[in-house]
């Protein structure tokens, strides 16, 4: 007696615990990916601006490009780029130098009180501004005229870094002058750079002829307000439709990424469920009995190919294809791409759908189908007034688990989706069906590509974790409320 | 108790002859020969097993579903043989209604449940369907219980009884002639048995129906006509008060006397 209570003592324990080791991974995973993901939150955001005196006929004036020389008003973490000791060593060259030369000066300083300037600490190009500044960052920018310069007048000209975008920076730039030379009249100027990134402004001409002087030159200062604070601006940018991780002004919108990811489900699962549910119909209301023993068997080989295997068969296979159907109208360079991707997906989730919507369509019980036949429907009435409406709730969770498998699955897009993220667009029937066609990147492909060669702990690496938390948080949604859906299959007869 | 009175046969609404079914290749019905007359309640009565449900399931032809089922013989429905080449099942459903041992409702609610078949066959719709619904429901002794939530409550809600004669309504609803009742009291308690007692009486003045059951007092109560199975075969068959009074067969009054099955 004593030892089978034992046993169901033991029994419980083991369901207990099992349960338990289930829940357990669930937080563990979930808690390791929140953890990871808090280095996209350390990150400072870097920002720079090209600004410049010009002669208003330099050779620069129609290129997009400023003058090479131009200062580079720049904050990044150091070590981000190259420049760190370049910056730190760049000093302007001596005034005897400049003075043989055509030329107008900006000279930047990272001293906050103008009255302190000394005209050796002046830096001529790429400038960094301290790391420790709270409440915004300001750079100071002398603009002088050398004597031998002939011009009328001189402009004040600034752009954006190459490759930095003032609108996925959280700061509020503004460029203003401090202070004139003595016995210049001049408008006060105060420009806001992010209504107006690229610019110029007429200024007249003011030399200066020895060093000393250089001081009392044009003052402009940068000054970089923060609108928000680091982990709003990480969630903000999180949200914004560029993902460039390598660049030196880094961008991790992931919409691009959670878009792709979104479309190549929607897709797979639209040329899924009618398939599948029609084979399911066919396989638990018409096929014969032996039909059925040999169908199973083919379904569940269909289900375990592995999904590198299906990847390399659509590379050889359906992107070829692909490209034959579309490669003139689009110039494709290859088939790979969302489509190839979605129809992959399709074929790897088929046997998933036909085998759950088959399991779902055997519960309804099959009193309900004599009902029906004796009522005199014919099966397919049958099917789609009682069957279908029957098994709803079973077929609702054979769906939605068959999103979250292929939301999840990584080896597909890897190998297919061609690896260029690229935002959809649904503007015009063309530009849709270069959305469909063309290469594109996902959220389970970018994880796999990017954290092979990320550094560790960087912002990079903490983003790559944030966007597994967001795959790992849809598809758990979904699976739970796959989970639902069964729930209430298996209570409804 | 209700004592059904003996009415003169009219007309024959099902004929079977020389009716044989096996599954499987082992025979569950011999060569059974009987009549079933127009607006009269024939029980059928036997022993577990012994073909009466086969025999019913025969006359409208669900034996079909069954994959290894064999059908030799006729069965004269209105004087056509159903098992010809040819047969419209859907008018032949139409006009053989059934209702089995376990109720079973449709999953959804109970207003769409009867309008289903009317809907599909006569392609009733609106105010004309309602009223093939309420009348399908007045006729199953229904609608009392059930007309102030007919579009809101599901069928499977309903109790035994009530779904049990809901699945009536909804037969009653394709207006057949011809019912046929699978042991339609087994599942529910006494106090719906004996409602669907009532309503099988009362449905027998304007329905041929026809009863399976293995509660012999039932079939005494309810049934003007009784034929007994054994062993797949149809022992004797006539009327009822003569069937249960002087049994022409030994086998039929040993079961009737309760000394098997």
């Amino acid at each position: 007696m004593w030892r089978i209570r034992l046993l169901d003592h033991l029994v419980q324990a083991a369901t207990w615990m099992a349960g338990g080791l289930l829940i357990l991974t669930i937080v563990a995973v979930f808690y390791y990916l929140l953890a990871e993901s808090r280095y996209a939150f350390t990150r400072k955001f870097p920002y720079g601006f090209r600004i410049a005196l010009q002669s208003p006929d330099s050779e620069y004036r129609d290129e997009v490009s400023m003058d090479p020389t131009a200062s580079l008003l720049a904050t990044h973490r150091e070590g981000t780029d190259e420049l760190d000791d370049a910056e730190d060593a760049t000093r302007l060259p001596p005034h005897e130098e400049l003075a043989s030369m055509q030329s107008l000066v900006t000279a930047t300083a990272q001293t906050s009180d103008p009255a302190q300037l000394r005209a050796d600490e002046l830096f001529r190009d790429c400038m960094r501004a301290p790391k420790t500044a709270e409440q915004g960052e300001r750079f100071l920018l002398l603009a002088f005229a050398m004597p031998s310069y002939t011009g009328k007048t001189m402009e004040l000209a600034w752009e954006p870094d190459v490759a930095f975008e003032p609108e996925f920076a959280p700061y509020e730039f503004r460029l203003r002058l401090l202070r004139a030379p003595k016995g210049i009249s001049i408008e006060p100027i105060e420009i806001n750079l992010n209504q107006q990134p690229r610019g110029r402004i007429t200024l007249p001409v003011w030399k200066a002829h020895s060093q000393q002087e250089w001081l009392n030159g044009y003052l402009f200062e940068l000054e970089a307000r923060p609108t928000t604070t680091t982990t709003v601006a990480t969630l903000q940018q999180f949200f914004k439709p560029d993902w460039a991780p390598t660049i030196l002004y880094a961008r991790f919108g992931m919409l691009p990424l959670l878009l792709s990811t979104l479309l190549i489900t929607l897709l797979a699962i639209t040329f899924a469920t009618p398939l599948g549910l029609a084979a399911a119909v066919y396989l638990s209301e018409q096929a014969s009995p032996r039909i059925r023993e040999w169908f199973k068997p083919i379904l569940e080989i269909l289900a375990a190919i592995p999904t590198v295997v299906l990847g390399y068969f659509g590379v050889v296979l359906v992107a070829p294809a692909l490209q034959k159907l579309f490669g003139e109208a689009l110039q494709l360079t290859s088939g790979r791409g969302l489509l190839a991707t979605a129809l992959m997906m399709t074929v790897f989730i088929l046997p998933t759908v036909i085998s759950l919507s088959e399991d779902a369509l055997r519960a309804v019980p099959n009193s309900l189908r004599e009902g029906a036949e004796a009522l005199g429907l014919t099966l397919a009435e049958c099917v789609r007034l009682i069957l279908l409406p029957a098994a709803k709730s079973g077929l609702i969770a054979a769906v939605l688990l068959a999103i979250a498998r292929v939301m999840g699955e990584t080896m597909i897009v890897w190998i297919l989706s061609g690896g260029t993220p690229v935002m959809p667009d649904f503007s015009s029937p063309s530009a849709a069906l270069a959305t469909l066609v063309k290469p594109t990147r996902a959220i389970p492909d970018t994880i796999a590509i990017e954290m092979g060669n990320v550094e560790f702990e960087s912002p990079h690496y903490g983003h790559l974790f944030l966007l597994g938390l967001t795959l790992f948080v849809l598809t758990l949604f979904i699976n739970l409320l796959g989970f639902a859906y069964r729930k209430r299959a298996q209570l409804q007869f | 108790m209700m004592t059904a009175a003996v009415a003169t046969p009219a007309k024959t609404a099902i004929r079977t002859e020389g009716l044989s079914v096996s599954y499987n290749g082992k025979p569950a019905l011999k060569s059974v020969n009987i009549e079933f007359y127009e607006n009269t309640v024939t029980a059928l009565i036997g022993p577990s097993g012994c073909g009466k449900s086969t025999l019913l399931r025969a006359l409208n032809r669900m034996n079909d579903r069954i994959p290894d089922a064999v059908t030799q013989g006729k069965v004269f429905v209105n004087g056509i043989n159903i098992y010809d080449r040819g047969v419209n099942l859907t008018r032949l459903r139409r006009e053989v209604g059934m209702v089995f041992q376990k109720p079973n409702p449709f999953p959804m609610t109970i207003f769409e449940n009867v309008a289903l078949g009317p809907r599909l066959h006569y392609g009733l719709r609106g105010r004309a369907l309602e009223e093939v619904v309420e009348d399908a429901l007045r006729k199953a002794a229904l609608w009392d219980e059930v007309k102030d939530d007919l579009k809101k409550k599901s069928g499977l809600a309903l109790s035994g009884g009530q779904q049990q004669r809901l699945c009536i309504a909804r037969m009653l609803a394709v207006q057949p002639r011809i019912l046929l009742m699978d042991e339609p009291c087994s599942a529910l308690d006494p106090i719906s048995t004996q409602k669907i007692e009532e309503l099988i009486v009362e449905l027998g003045k304007q329905y041929t129906v026809i009863v399976v059951t293995h509660n012999l007092q039932q079939a005494a109560r309810i049934s003007q006509y009784t034929g007994f199975l054994m062993y797949g075969e149809l022992i004797e068959w006539g009327e009822t008060r003569q069937l249960f009074e002087r049994p022409q067969r030994q086998e039929t009054e040993d079961y009737i006397r309760g000394r098997f099955g």
